[in-house]
């Protein structure tokens, strides 16, 4: 339950959780650009554990969950989950800045989509009530 | 098959992947016994959607692949519903129709 106001720890762990979902993904991208373009497993997981940019993006992952964990301590996941949902248009803008990847008209209507369908999901009610004890099976 | 569609496919079964392994984190949490066995299986199969996640990201942009990907969001759902007897409302639906036909229409653009 959201029971305090919204305060700047809270404010600055969403942003946190939006910078890093989109730091990892565009690093995970850039790791991936540079892997050889070689069909052989062996070679490619040869050079993705030489490319130490894929224990960046691992320790990015591992920061997120911690991150994460710290704003449903302090915030709702249907509010949490929206706002973090703003990282589709940022990896989505910075991709087009720094890969140079396309932006047409369909994939903003579709980013579009995917923002209003998690907005209308999180007006929902939590189905599972919090506190209800959980018999062992 | 051209690279496009096998990244959206690989996107796909990630998307798949990260469902199931969210439905096994949640049994983590309520199941008071074998805590320790669902969060092993949740971890295998991220490991296993990290390395399929490599592959799609080789094929695709990034601000598509990573889009496509909030087919998780419907994976959940269904899978959250079949496995967890979790209930989905109308509403709730209508949020997952809507994020289906933004996947689809960012996966058109490719």
């Amino acid at each position: 339950m959201r029971a305090q106001p919204l305060s700047s720890l809270l404010v600055a762990a969403l942003l946190l959780a939006i910078l890093l979902d989109t730091a990892a993904q565009l690093l995970w991208k850039w790791a991936v650009a540079g892997l050889p373009d070689a069909a052989d497993p062996w070679l490619l997981l040869r050079a993705v554990v030489g490319q130490p940019l894929f224990l960046i993006v691992a320790a990015l992952f591992l920061l997120q969950l911690f991150n994460w964990l710290k704003v449903l301590d302090h915030a709702d996941l249907s509010f949490a989950q929206p706002i973090t949902s703003l990282s589709y248009v940022t990896v989505t803008g910075l991709s087009m800045l720094l890969f140079d990847e396309p932006l047409g008209l369909l994939k903003m209507a579709g980013i579009l989509c995917i923002l209003v369908g998690v907005w209308i999901i999180s007006q929902g009610q939590p189905l599972t009530l919090p506190g209800t004890p959980e018999s062992p099976p | 098959m051209n690279e496009s569609l096998l990244g959206i496919a690989l996107v796909t079964v990630c998307s798949a992947i990260e469902g199931f392994a969210q439905v096994c984190l949640k049994k983590s949490v309520l199941t008071a016994l074998r805590r320790s066995f669902w969060l092993r299986v949740a971890i295998a199969f991220f490991v296993v959607e990290a390395v399929l996640y490599t592959g799609a990201l080789h094929l695709l942009d990034v601000g598509t692949a990573y889009s496509v990907g909030a087919l998780s969001f419907v994976a959940v759902a269904l899978f959250s519903q079949g496995l967890l007897k979790e209930q989905v409302d109308g509403r709730r639906w209508l949020g997952l129709g809507l994020i289906l036909a933004g996947c689809a229409l960012v996966a058109s653009q490719g």
